[in-house]
């Protein structure tokens, strides 16, 4: 985000016309990664896609005309959230997932709090642990990629939990996504080509993406190895959610601290939290989690680094 | 006694089991103070003080009183007087000795008196660090520390909710859902991201 | 007796301590899991306002003011031992499924609040029936939340499977399933205020 438009808090982000310009080009990054997805995991995956999309699109419509609020579902942060929320989800999953989670990430995640610029949480987040705490059966069972027999397969990460070492995969399959993994997350290339172009834009800063890379790496490779400083930290970085979730979630405008100081608090806690999860909680992937708690956390960030006022005099008698 | 029993301690009454967002306890001022930053500190601060002093007052009570005479039948009655009257007595010490302090959070420490998190900790260490009558190694240190720690989860939670509510204060949120309803959800929300730290393990 | 009956369903809807009040929400949220636990801790609850409610009509003319809380305490804490030692000695299995929650009753606000708000101030029958309304007006919102939570979270209520036409959405049954229960409840209730004013 430039600097224009990191002044207050969110709630001026009503200025309707930037908003949804924002989130359109957000949604264009996120083409290349979607489209690999379809490639990789079949067609399938698209019609998870238009599912999570179409019902995030009516349940913002159904909420805004239950709150008798002005209709909004064009500004394409609906649209994103479902977007999101698909690439977050297995390939496989039964045709009402990306819906169910749609309307609990719009519903629950953003309409609950008054609508966009408001909500606390990431909405595509909300709606991916609510999946995950529902039926946890069907968001951990992937599909094998390039297959068309849907045959079910591990993510990297599933099996490092379950057996403790690294599976035998190259780094260049792992770029590529030739893994199994949720629709968007496995296709590094795409992904990185995506947040590329929002670099180039001017819509993200490096300050939480990389600061989030580079503290999860740091940690996976001290503490992730069999002894200090031996952890394999490009396979974790590689694998998972972790660039989907560090360039394209953790850097959402509205859920994230508006300071630089802040955004690199709100990546160096992302990245510890992640690499916790990973390394000795009990989910193979920790990144929604990770970005959710810190999400919890903004507004206390926030707080504390809040840039002085000019023109105003130092108390004299602080504590 | 181990470190990776006080870690276990640690990671389970911070977020696993969070005091309020998990076990629901101390739900009262976690609704009803956590719409500033500073009260919010305030009584976090006040809680995990009681919280860790009653630990262990309760623990040696249980050990030495209520055992050994056979009257472990009197945990509940003896365990809320117990509480109920160090709560006060602190209450009189700071009034004493210091008034800032006191005007900081003495007026939170008479609102823990009935707090269930306080009673609720104080049965816990019961239940968990004894056996068959009897402490196990390291109980007291055990009952301290997760003392200590709950407290800490108490306060973690009530910092965060207390950004979060001060934030929307700002915000036009709907008006059927603002304020108690929101917090529900907003609470809601919070334990299920803390389920990230679901079966931790060293 | 008409007046006896007032007293008790001003508990059971006017003045609902979970939904009216607010109060004692803590056991209402961890014991919801299932219909069984909710009705067992009700019951409990109830036993205790009873007792404590008419003791402390009883005594109120006997304790001196100032230490009237304390007093109040101690005998709530002294019924909250029985239904301790009951559970323990004849339902182990719901003892289990309380755990703490049941010597937690003594701290519980509405036990204290209908103490000091109704029956230091009331004749013993009038605080015997406040505390029956009460204690059902508590059963019954534990009910009906706990209804929703296993129903959703289980498809069963009672542990009988009622339907199988879904996929249990497990996060009913889980704490934060708890907290959203209510915050929904809270917003259609305040809905259905707000309509009506």
């Amino acid at each position: 985000m430039k600097n224009k438009l990191t002044v207050n808090i969110s709630p001026h982000l009503h200025n309707n016309e930037s908003v949804s310009k924002i989130m359109w080009i957000v949604g264009i990054s996120l083409i290349p990664a979607g489209a690999a997805g379809v490639i990789i995991f079949g067609l399938n995956a698209l019609t998870v896609m238009i599912l999570g999309i179409l019902s995030a699109l009516v349940t913002e419509w159904l909420m805004q005309l239950l709150a008798k609020r002005r209709i909004t579902i064009l500004d394409g942060s609906a649209f994103l959230t479902g977007l999101l929320l698909a690439y977050n989800l297995p390939p496989g999953v039964p045709l009402w997932l990306p819906a169910a989670g749609s309307f609990f990430a719009i519903a629950i995640g953003k309409q609950v709090f008054g609508g966009l610029g408001q909500n606390i949480f990431n909405p595509a987040l909300v709606g991916r642990v609510f999946l995950m705490a529902s039926w946890p059966k069907y968001m951990t069972t992937f599909t094998k990629p390039l297959n068309f027999d849907a045959v079910t397969s591990a993510t990297p990460l599933a099996v490092l939990r379950e057996s403790g070492v690294i599976e035998n995969i190259s780094y260049l399959d792992l770029f590529l996504g030739r893994r199994g993994g949720c629709i968007g997350e496995v296709c590094i290339l795409a992904l990185v080509a995506g947040a590329l172009f929002l670099f180039w834009k001017g819509y993200i800063s490096w300050h939480i993406p990389v600061t989030y890379t580079a503290v999860f790496a740091a940690f996976v490779y001290a503490f992730g190895g069999d002894g200090l400083f031996r952890g394999d930290w490009f396979f974790h970085i590689l694998t998972g959610g972790l660039i989907l979730g560090a360039f394209f979630m953790a850097t959402d405008y509205v859920t994230s601290p508006l300071t630089r100081k802040g955004q690199v608090i709100f990546g160096a806690g992302c990245g510890i939290l992640t690499a916790v999860i990973r390394l000795w909680g009990g989910y193979p992937e920790g990144v929604s989690y990770a970005i959710l708690m810190m999400n919890a956390a903004t507004p206390i960030i926030d707080r504390f680094t809040r840039n002085r006022i000019y023109g105003t005099m130092i108390p004299v008698n602080r504590k | 006694m181990n470190a990776g029993q006080f870690l276990t301690i640690f990671i389970s009454s911070v977020f696993i089991y969070n005091v309020i967002l998990s076990r629901f306890l101390g739900l009262c001022p976690f609704m009803a103070i956590s719409k500033e930053t500073k009260p919010a500190l305030a009584m976090s601060l006040a809680v995990t003080f009681v919280i860790t002093a009653s630990s262990m007052i309760t623990w040696l009570i249980y050990r030495f009183l209520l055992l050994p005479f056979g009257l472990a039948y009197l945990r509940t009655v003896s365990f809320i007087l117990v509480i109920a009257a160090f709560v006060q007595f602190v209450e009189l010490v700071i009034r004493k000795v210091s008034p800032a302090l006191f005007r900081f959070f003495g007026i939170y420490l008479t609102l823990i008196t009935t707090n269930c998190a306080v009673l609720g900790v104080a049965v816990l260490n019961i239940d968990m660090f004894f056996a068959d009558g009897r402490a196990v190694a390291g109980s007291f240190y055990y009952s301290i520390f997760q003392g200590i720690c709950t407290g800490l989860g108490f306060s973690l939670a009530m910092l965060l909710m207390s950004g979060i509510r001060e934030r929307l204060d700002l915000c036009d949120v709907p008006k059927t859902v603002k304020e108690i309803p929101l917090a529900f959800i907003i609470a809601s929300i919070m334990s299920l991201s803390f389920l990230g730290f679901n079966g931790f393990k060293f | 007796m008409k007046k006896l009956f007032r007293e008790f369903f001003k508990g059971v809807i006017k003045e609902n301590p979970t939904f009216v009040l607010a109060l004692g929400l803590c056991p209402t949220l961890a014991v919801s899991t299932s219909v069984v636990n909710a009705v067992g801790m009700g019951a409990a609850a109830t036993f205790v306002l009873m007792g404590s409610n008419a003791m402390v009509a009883m005594i109120k003319n006997n304790i001196p003011a100032k230490i009237r809380i304390p007093c109040f305490i101690v005998v709530i804490a002294t019924f909250v031992t029985i239904v301790e030692m009951v559970l323990k000695a004849y339902t182990p299995g719901l003892n289990r499924a309380l755990g703490i929650y049941v010597p937690l009753i003594a701290v519980n606000c509405i036990v204290l609040g209908r103490a000091e708000a109704y029956a230091s101030k009331n004749t013993l029958m009038n605080s015997l029936f406040d505390g029956l309304g009460m204690g059902a007006g508590f059963t019954l919102a534990l009910t009906l939340i706990s209804s929703i939570r296993e129903y959703f979270g289980s498809g069963k209520i009672f542990g009988y499977a009622l339907s199988h036409k879904f996929e249990p959405v497990s996060i009913f049954g889980m704490p934060s399933g708890a907290l959203l229960v209510i915050g929904i409840l809270l917003i259609l209730f305040n809905r259905l205020k707000g309509r009506k004013s």
